[in-house]
C-alpha cells in the first residue's frame, strides 16, 4: 500500500502521540518513522529519498528549534513543526529557519497532510538540484587543466582571439579546447555553458570590452 | 661456600683451559719415543703456575677446569682409558697443588722468584718434589692398566724429568709473563737494542748447535743463554728459555734434532733431551736469581749513599774536608750556599787554594790569625778551634767558630782534615752588647750626685766612687799621696769628731752583725766647714746568704737638718703659747688619741697629767670621753669625733664636761686637722670654749619656741609668713609638707617673685604677684584662689589669706598669711559645670529633635534641630491663649493625624505610659513630613514624674523609602503571580493538547480507515480504542493537576487566624486603595490556634479578596468587602462578603476550568477548595441579600490528620 519513493519522519516524544500520527500517515498511504528524540533520529539510519520531518517543539534531551538549528547545516528534509502549545516567538523562529509549517496541536488532517506534501514537493526539488550541480561538478572535474583555463575566459564573453592572446596560444588551438569543453560539459550553446558555469560559480573573470580590467 | 671458594673470572677459566689444553698438545707432539707418552709435560707447568699465582681457595675451579682440558686432550690425543686418563689427571693434580702449596710456604706470597733462595726452592720443590707425586701416580696408572705394556720402574723416570723439565720451562715464564704483564715496566733503548742483538745471536746458535749437523753439542747455546739471563734476569732467562724449548721442540718435531736418531735410542736420547732441557733451564734460572739479588743490592747501597749525602747537606752547619796540606777539597751545600762559592771556584792561578779561600772568605782583620792558626794546626796536627768572620755571600760578614780536627790512617799519618764552622754571630753581638751596657753602669755610677763606696767583707781595698774620691781630693790635701786609704783613717781625718766615734761604732757593728745601718753625721767639707750627710750601709748576700759585698751611700742632708732643728724652737714657743691662751686645747694623733691637753683643761679637769686618763681596754679618746664628758653627750661625741677622724673632717659640736668639781658645763668644742704639705694629716688640734651660761638661756627659749612651733605645725593649714618687702620667712610644717620644699629650697635672692615662681600655677602668678603687692602696698589684708603646686607637682586650687602684723606704731613688720587646698571643691565644681556644658552641646548637637515638657505636657525646652524644623522658638507659642502643646499640635501636625496624636499624647500624660506615634508634621517651609516621635517620663527617686523628655525623628524618608519597597514588592508578587500562572497555563495545556492531538490524529485516521475501499475495519477499530484510551488520559492530566494543590501538611504550625489575615490585608491593601474598595475586617478576638500552611492560606485569602474585588469591578458605589472571623463550634470560619452581582453557579465554580471571567483560567477556585479541604476544612460560595456574594471557608481547630 505505502509508497517507498518518499518517507515521512516524526520525532514527538508522546508514544500516544507518534503512534496515532503513524496510523493517520498510514491511512494515507505515507511510510513513516517515529523517533522519540532528537538524539535518536540522528543517530539513526535514515534511507536517501525525499522526506518530510515532523518534529515537535518539545522534546526531552534537545529542543525541536534547536534540532533545527543543529541540522540546518547539512543537507536535511524539510521541517513541519508540532507543538503542544505555541508562542509567537517560537514559530517566527522556526518559519524563519526554514520550517514549512508551524501546526498547534491538536491540528486537522487536512492541515498536517497539506503540509507535508508541501515539504516533500520541496525536498524532492532540492533533491534533483543537488543531484544535477553534482553531476555538473563531475563534468567539470573531467576538464583538463588547461580546458578549465578556458572555460572562465570563453563565458567571460571573449572572442577567441582575445582568449588565445590571453594564455599565449593560437587560435586554432583554442578553438579545440573550446570544443572540447562544449563537449564534457554538455553544453548545447554558448548561453548554456554560461549558466552551467554560474551555477558552478565559476567567477567571469575577463570582460570583452578593452581595458575590462579597469572595472 | 660460595664465598670461601671464590670463583675466578671465566675469562681466566677460558686461557686456562685452553693453555692447557695447548701444552697437551704440545706433549703430543713431543711424543718421540714410541710407546711412552710424552716426554715433556707442558701442562705440568701450566698448572703448578696459576695455582701459586691464585688464591687457594680458587683452586678447585682451577682443578675443575684443568681435568676437563686433560679429559679433552685424552679425547683428542693420548687415547688412554677414561679411568686411567682421570688416574693420571688425579697425579697431576695432586702433583701441582703439593708443588704450588710447598713454594708458597717457602717463598711467600706472592712469589717473585727474584732471590736465589726463592729461585732453589722453586726448582727443587716445584720441579723437583711435585713431580715426585705425579711421576709415581702416573707410572703406576700406566703400568697398572698396562698401557704400552709399561712397567713401573721403566715409566717413572720418564714420566718424573718430563714433568719436572716441563714445569721448569713453563712455569717461569708463566709467572713472568703474568708478573710483566701486572707490572709493565718498559726496558731502555739501550738494553732493547741488545735482546734484539742477544736474541738474534741466540737464534742463530740455537739453530745451529741443535742441529746435528753443524755443531757437535746442544750445549754451546749455554753462553747466549746464561748471558741473557744475567742481563736480563728473569724476563731474559724465561724469554731465552721458551725459545730454546721451541727450537728444541720444533728441530726434534721436524726430525733435526740431534735427539732424533736411531730408534733403539731413542730412550736415551729422549733422557738427553730431557735433561738438556732440565739443566738450561735450571742454569738459566739461578743465573737469573744472582743477577736479580746483586741488582738489589747495588740499588739499596746507592740509596743509602744518597741518603748519607743528603744528611751532609742538610746538617745546619758548614761541613769542610781538607787535604792534608790544607786544600780544601769539599764544602757542603749550605757552606756553598752560604759563600756562594764551592771548592772549584777557588783554584786560580799563583795561589794555593786555601789562600785563595781565605782572601774571598775571611774577613781581613782576620785573615792573618785565621792563616796562621790553621798552619800550625796543619804543621803540629793539633785540633783547629777559632772564631773569624766569615763572608757571607750577600757581602755580610759573619761571626763562625770553627774546629776542625784530622783522620789519620792506621799508621797514625794524617788523611783528612774534617772541619765544622757554625755561625755564632748573634751570640759574638749579643756579648758584645752585654759590655756595653756594663760600661754605662760604671759611668752611671760615676756620674750620680752620690757618693758611693763598696767594700769586701773581707777587708782589702775600698772602693769608690767618683764623687766620693772628688770629695777625698778637695779636703785631704794630700790624698793622692795615701796609697791605700783606709777607712779608719779617712773617718778619722773627714768626720766631725763629735760624731767620728759613734759612726765608728754602727759600721764596726754593721760589719760585725752583718745588719744595715743609717746614720748621720757631720763630713768635713772645703774649708773646714762641716755639713751633716746621711749615710746608708747595706750588705749585698750571695745565694748562701753571706756577705758578698758592702755597700754604702751618702748623701748631703745638711739643709734638711738645719730646717729641723729651727722648726723644733718654734715649736717651743708655740707649746708656751698654747699653754697661756684662755681656751682649753688638746692636740690629738691623726688617729685621734689625745697627745696633749694644755694647762688650762688639765685644771678644769683637775688633772695633772695626761697619763691619767688611761684605762685599760680602751684608747685614751674613747677613756677622755667617757670619764671626762656628760653621758648624755659621751656616745655622740664620741661619735662625731671618730666620724671627723675618720674623713678628715673638722668638727664642732656643743657638749657637756666635768669640772673638777663634779659638774658638767656647756662647752663649744672644735677640732680642725693640721695637714702637712701632701695633705695627709698629722695632728688634730680641738679647743673647747666654755659656753655654760649660754646654753641654759638659749635652752629655754628654745622650749617656748618649740612649742609654738608644734602648734603651727600642727595646725592643718599652710600658714606663711612674709616681711613687709615680700621675702618670705618662714612656712609652717604642712605647708612644707604640702609643696614638698622648705624655705631654703626658695631661691634666697629672688624674694617673692621667686617663691610664686616656684609654686604657683604660671596661668595665676601674675594675678597673685599683684594681689599680694597690692596688699602689702597698701596694708589691706590679702585674699585670693589660686593654684598651687604639691610635692608631687599637681597644681591644686588653693585660698590664700594674709594679715599683716603690725608693731605699736602701726608699722608692718610682719604679713602673717594662711593657705588652704579647695582643689577638690573646685574642681567637683568645675566637672559638674563641664558635664552640664557637654550634656547641652549632645543635646543641642544630636541630629533629632528634642523637646522636653513640663509634668502636664507644657514644653520647657526644644532643641535647635527642632527649633530649626519648626521656624519657631517656643516663647512665641505663649499668650495665643492655648497652651503651648495644643498650640503646637495645632500649628504642626497633619490635620489627618491630629486626632490620634492629640488622644496618644492625652493617654500617655495620663497614665504616664511612653508615648510613640508616627505622625506628619509641618516644617516651616509648609511642607509636611513623616516624623517618629517617642516620648518618656523621667521620674523622681519617688516616681512622680518631673519632666517628659520627647524624640523626634524625621522619618520622611525611610517611610517613604517603605512605601516604595512595599509598592515594589507588590508588583514583583503580582508579576511572579501572572509568571507563575502563565507557566500553569503552559503546562496545563501541553498536558492536555498531547492526548488531544493524539485524539484528533487518531479521529482522522480512523475516519480514513472506514472510508477506504473496502473499509479496513481491524485498524478502523484499533485506532477507536486508541481514541477512548487517549481521551481518558486527557481527563486524567486535569484530576493530576488538582491533586498537584492537595499539599501535605507537613510545613504546617499552629498560628494566630488574625495575624494571617493582617498579613493579607495589608498585601492588599494598596490594591484595595486603587481600586477604590473598603476593606472591614472583623476578626472575632481570643481566637483558638489553627494549624495551617501560612502560605497556602494566605493565597485562599488573597485569592478570595481578589475575587470580591474582581466583582465589584463593576460596581459603581459602595464598595465594600468584608472579612469576618468568628469561632463556629470547634471551626474558624472565614467569611470573605462582596457587593457584587453574586454567582449564577454557586456549585460549579470550584470545579477546575470554570471561570465566569474574560481572562481567568478557570483554576483559582478549584485550587483554593484543595487547599482549604488539605487542611481539613471546606470552601464554598452564598449568594447574599440583596446581592453580592460570600465565600465561606472554615478550618479545624484541632490539628487532624488531613489526608
Amino acid at each position: 500500500m505505502t509508497t517507498d519513493d518518499h518517507i515521512v519522519f516524526i520525532v514527538d516524544d508522546d508514544a500516544r502521540l507518534r503512534e496515532a500520527l503513524s496510523e493517520l500517515l498510514d491511512s494515507h498511504g505515507i511510510r513513516a518513522a517515529a523517533f522519540g528524540s532528537a538524539s535518536e533520529y540522528i543517530g539513526a539510519n535514515k534511507p536517501d529519498i525525499p522526506a518530510c520531518l515532523i518534529l515537535d517543539v518539545e522534546l526531552p534531551d534537545i529542543n525541536g528549534l534547536d534540532l533545527q538549528r543543529q541540522i540546518s547545516k547539512g543537507d536535511h528534509p524539510p521541517i513541519v513543526f508540532i507543538t503542544g502549545h505555541g508562542d509567537i516567538p517560537s514559530s517566527v523562529q522556526a518559519i524563519k529557519h526554514g520550517a514549512v509549517d508551524f501546526l498547534t496541536k491538536p491540528f486537522s488532517d487536512a492541515d498536517l497532510m497539506a503540509a507535508i506534501q508541501t515539504a516533500l514537493a520541496e525536498d524532492r526539488e532540492r533533491r534533483s538540484a543537488r543531484a544535477e550541480l553534482v553531476a555538473l561538478k563531475q563534468r567539470y572535474l573531467d576538464l583538463t587543466p588547461r580546458e578549465r583555463e578556458v572555460l572562465p575566459l570563453v563565458v567571460s564573453g571573449l572572442l577567441n582571439k582575445q582568449a588565445a592572446a590571453e594564455l599565449g596560444i593560437s587560435e586554432v588551438t583554442l578553438q579545440i579546447h573550446r570544443r572540447n569543453v562544449m563537449q564534457k560539459m554538455a553544453a548545447s550553446s554558448l548561453a548554456d555553458l554560461v549558466r552551467i558555469a554560474q551555477r558552478l560559480e565559476i567567477p567571469i573573470t575577463h570582460s570583452r570590452r578593452a581595458g575590462g580590467n579597469r572595472a | 661456600m660460595m664465598s670461601v671458594w671464590s670463583r675466578p673470572q671465566f675469562l681466566h677459566l677460558g686461557l686456562f683451559f685452553a693453555a692447557y689444553v695447548l701444552g697437551c698438545g704440545f706433549a703430543q707432539a713431543l711424543a718421540i719415543v714410541p710407546g711412552i707418552t710424552v716426554s715433556i709435560w707442558p701442562p705440568g707447568g701450566v698448572f703448578i703456575a696459576t695455582l701459586i699465582l691464585t688464591s687457594p681457595y680458587s683452586w678447585p675451579w682451577w682443578i675443575l677446569a684443568g681435568c676437563l682440558a686433560e679429559m679433552f686432550a685424552q679425547f683428542v690425543w693420548f687415547h688412554s682409558p677414561l679411568p686411567a686418563g682421570f688416574l693420571i689427571y688425579v697425579g697431576n693434580a695432586l702433583g701441582a697443588a703439593v708443588g704450588a702449596t710447598l713454594v708458597n710456604r717457602a717463598c711467600g706470597r706472592p712469589v717473585r722468584l727474584e732471590s736465589l733462595q726463592e729461585v732453589l726452592a722453586f726448582v727443587v720443590l716445584g720441579a723437583g718434589v711435585a713431580p715426585l707425586v705425579s711421576a709415581t701416580v702416573g707410572s703406576a696408572t700406566l703400568a697398572w692398566f698396562g698401557i704400552a705394556s709399561q712397567t713401573f720402574t721403566a715409566v717413572w723416570p720418564l714420566f718424573w724429568i718430563g714433568d719436572a723439565t716441563g714445569i721448569l720451562l713453563v712455569a717461569p715464564p708463566a709467572l713472568v709473563v703474568i708478573q710483566y704483564w701486572r707490572s709493565k715496566t718498559q726496558l731502555p733503548p739501550a738494553q732493547r737494542v741488545e735482546a734484539g742483538v742477544l736474541g738474534l745471536i741466540f737464534l742463530g746458535v740455537a739453530a745451529l748447535s741443535l742441529s746435528d749437523v753443524y755443531l757437535p753439542t746442544p750445549y754451546i747455546i749455554m753462553p747466549p743463554l746464561l748471558w741473557a739471563a744475567a742481563r736480563f734476569e728473569f724476563r731474559g732467562a724465561a724469554v731465552a728459555l721458551t725459545l730454546l724449548a721451541l727450537i728444541t721442540m720444533a728441530l726434534t718435531i721436524s726430525g733435526d734434532s740431534q735427539f732424533v736418531g736411531a730408534p733403539e735410542f731413542q730412550r736415551e736420547r729422549q733422557v738427553m733431551l730431557q735433561l738438556f732441557l732440565a739443566i738450561s733451564a735450571f742454569s738459566a734460572l739461578i743465573v737469573a736469581a744472582i743477577s736479580r739479588q746483586r741488582q738489589l743490592a747495588l740499588v739499596t747501597s746507592r740509596d743509602r749513599e744518597r741518603e748519607l749525602s743528603q744528611l751532609v747537606d742538610m746538617v745546619p752547619s758548614h761541613v769542610w774536608r781538607l787535604a792534608p796540606d790544607g786544600e780544601p777539597i769539599f764544602f757542603n751545600k749550605r757552606m756553598v750556599d752560604f759563600l756562594g762559592l764551592d771548592v772549584a771556584d777557588m783554584i786560580k792561578p799563583g795561589m794555593s787554594r786555601m789562600t785563595a779561600m781565605i782572601e774571598a772568605g775571611v774577613h781581613p782583620d782576620d785573615r792573618a790569625a785565621f792563616s796562621d792558626t790553621l798552619r800550625h794546626c796543619l804543621a803540629t796536627g793539633e785540633v783547629l778551634a777559632m772564631r773569624y768572620r766569615l763572608r757571607r755571600q750577600d757581602g755580610v760578614y759573619r761571626w763562625m767558630s770553627s774546629r776542625a780536627e784530622p783522620m789519620r790512617d792506621q799508621d797514625g799519618r794524617i788523611v783528612q782534615w774534617y772541619g765544622l764552622c757554625h755561625d755564632i754571630d748573634d751570640q759574638v753581638h749579643a756579648e758584645e752588647a752585654l759590655r756595653r751596657s756594663e760600661r754605662q753602669l760604671q759611668e752611671t755610677i760615676d756620674a750620680v750626685p752620690v757618693r758611693i763606696w763598696s767594700a769586701k767583707p773581707t777587708g782589702g781595698p775600698v772602693y769608690f766612687n767618683k764623687r766620693y774620691q772628688d770629695h777625698f781630693r778637695s779636703v785631704i790635701a794630700d790624698f793622692e799621696a795615701l796609697e791605700e786609704p783606709r777607712i779608719e783613717q779617712l773617718l778619722q781625718e773627714l768626720i766631725h769628731p763629735e760624731d767620728a766615734p759613734e759612726v765608728q761604732n754602727t759600721l764596726r757593728n754593721c760589719f760585725e752583725t752583718g745588719g744595715m745601718s743609717t746614720m748621720r753625721f757631720r763630713w768635713r767639707e772645703q774649708y773646714g766647714a762641716y755639713r751633716w750627710a746621711e749615710c746608708r750601709v747595706e750588705p749585698r748576700r750571695n745565694e748562701d746568704g753571706e756577705v758578698a759585698e758592702w755597700y754604702g751611700v751618702s748623701l748631703d742632708v745638711d739643709d734638711e737638718v738645719r730646717a729641723q732643728e729651727a722648726l723644733r724652737d718654734r715649736e717651743r714657743e708655740l707649746s708656751q703659747l698654747v699653754n697661756m691662751v684662755p681656751v682649753h686645747i688638746r692636740r690629738l694623733t691623726p688617729k685621734g688619741e689625745p697627745t696633749f691637753f694644755n694647762k688650762r683643761l688639765l685644771d678644769f679637769f683637775g688633772l695633772n697629767d695626761l697619763a691619767q686618763l688611761d684605762k685599760p681596754d680602751m684608747s685614751r679618746l674613747a677613756a677622755a670621753i667617757t670619764t671626762l664628758v656628760h653621758p648624755e653627750d659621751a656616745a655622740r661625741l664620741l661619735e662625731t669625733v671618730r666620724h671627723s677622724f675618720a674623713t678628715g673632717e673638722p668638727y664642732s659640736m656643743k657638749y657637756r664636761m666635768r669640772h673638777a668639781d663634779g659638774a658638767y658645763r656647756w662647752v663649744d668644742g672644735r677640732g680642725e686637722p693640721v695637714r702637712d704639705q701632701s695633705g695627709a694629716i698629722m695632728q688634730w688640734y680641738a679647743i673647747s670654749i666654755d659656753i655654760d651660761d649660754e646654753m641654759r638661756a638659749q635652752e629655754a627659749l628654745r622650749d617656748r619656741e618649740r612649742q609654738l612651733q608644734q602648734l603651727i605645725d600642727t595646725v592643718p593649714v599652710q600658714i606663711w609668713c612674709v616681711t613687709p618687702g615680700g621675702d618670705p620667712a618662714y612656712i609652717n610644717k604642712t605647708m612644707m609638707d604640702y609643696i614638698g620644699l622648705k624655705l631654703d629650697d626658695f631661691d634666697a635672692d629672688g624674694g617673692l617673685p621667686s617663691a610664686i615662681r616656684t609654686i604657683v600655677h604660671p596661668e595665676d602668678r601674675a594675678r597673685l604677684l599683684q594681689a599680694l603687692t597690692h596688699s602689702f602696698s597698701t596694708g589691706e589684708p590679702f585674699e585670693l584662689k589660686f593654684r598651687n603646686r604639691r610635692w608631687d607637682g599637681s597644681y591644686r586650687w588653693t585660698e590664700g589669706r594674709a594679715e599683716p602684723l603690725r608693731d605699736e606704731s602701726g608699722r608692718i613688720i610682719r604679713w602673717f598669711g594662711a593657705n588652704v587646698d579647695i582643689h577638690d571643691f573646685v574642681t567637683s565644681q568645675e566637672a559638674l559645670q563641664e558635664r552640664e556644658r557637654f550634656l547641652w552641646q549632645l543635646v543641642e548637637t544630636l541630629p533629632a529633635m528634642i523637646d522636653c515638657a513640663a509634668p502636664d505636657g507644657e514644653p520647657v525646652y526644644r532643641s535647635q534641630q527642632l527649633r530649626e524644623f519648626l521656624g519657631y522658638e517656643l516663647e512665641r507659642l505663649d499668650g495665643t491663649g492655648k497652651s503651648r502643646l495644643v498650640g503646637t499640635l495645632d500649628a504642626g501636625v497633619h490635620p489627618d493625624d491630629l486626632a490620634g496624636v492629640k488622644g496618644g499624647y492625652a493617654h500617655s500624660l495620663s497614665t504616664g505610659e511612653p508615648y510613640a506615634r508616627r505622625h506628619r508634621l509641618r516644617r516651616f517651609d509648609g511642607e509636611y513630613r513623616w516624623v517618629e516621635t517617642r516620648a518618656a517620663p523621667m521620674r523622681d527617686t519617688e516616681g512622680t514624674i518631673v519632666q517628659w523628655n520627647v524624640i523626634c525623628l524625621d522619618v520622611e524618608n525611610e517611610v517613604r523609602a517603605e512605601e516604595e519597597l512595599r509598592l515594589a514588592q507588590e508588583s514583583l508578587a503580582r508579576a511572579s503571580q501572572a509568571a507563575s500562572l502563565a507557566e500553569l497555563s503552559a503546562s496545563i495545556a501541553h498536558e492536555v493538547n498531547q492526548p488531544l492531538a493524539a485524539v484528533v490524529a487518531n479521529s482522522h485516521a480512523c475516519q480514513r480507515w472506514l472510508m477506504a475501499e473496502p473499509p479496513n475495519l481491524e485498524r478502523a477499530q484499533k485506532t477507536v480504542e486508541r481514541i477512548i484510551r487517549d481521551a481518558n488520559a486527557a481527563a486524567d492530566v486535569v484530576s493530576r493537576i488538582r491533586a498537584l494543590f492537595k499539599q501535605s501538611g507537613e510545613a504546617r504550625s499552629s498560628t494566630a487566624l488574625s495575624g494571617v489575615i493582617a498579613e493579607a490585608r495589608n498585601l492588599m491593601a494598596e490594591e484595595a486603595a486603587r481600586r477604590r474598595v473598603r476593606m472591614d475586617i472583623d476578626v472575632e478576638s481570643d481566637l483558638p490556634l489553627v494549624a495551617l500552611d501560612r502560605v497556602h492560606i494566605q493565597q485562599v485569602l488573597v485569592n478570595l479578596i481578589r475575587n470580591g474585588m474582581d466583582a465589584m469591578d463593576a460596581v459603581a458605589v459602595d464598595r465594600v468587602l468584608e472579612v469576618r472571623v468568628r469561632r463556629v463550634g470547634d471551626l474558624v470560619q472565614t467569611q470573605i462578603s462582596d457587593r457584587g452581582a453574586g454567582i449564577e453557579f454557586p456549585d460549579k465554580i470550584f470545579e477546575p476550568f470554570f471561570t465566569t471571567k474574560g481572562n481567568g483560567m478557570g483554576m483559582g477556585l478549584a485550587i483554593c477548595r484543595s487547599i482549604v479541604e488539605s487542611h481539613g476544612g471546606r470552601l464554598w460560595a452564598e449568594n447574599n441579600e440583596p446581592q453580592g456574594a460570600t465565600f465561606v471557608f472554615t478550618l479545624p481547630i484541632e490539628v487532624k490528620a488531613a489526608q
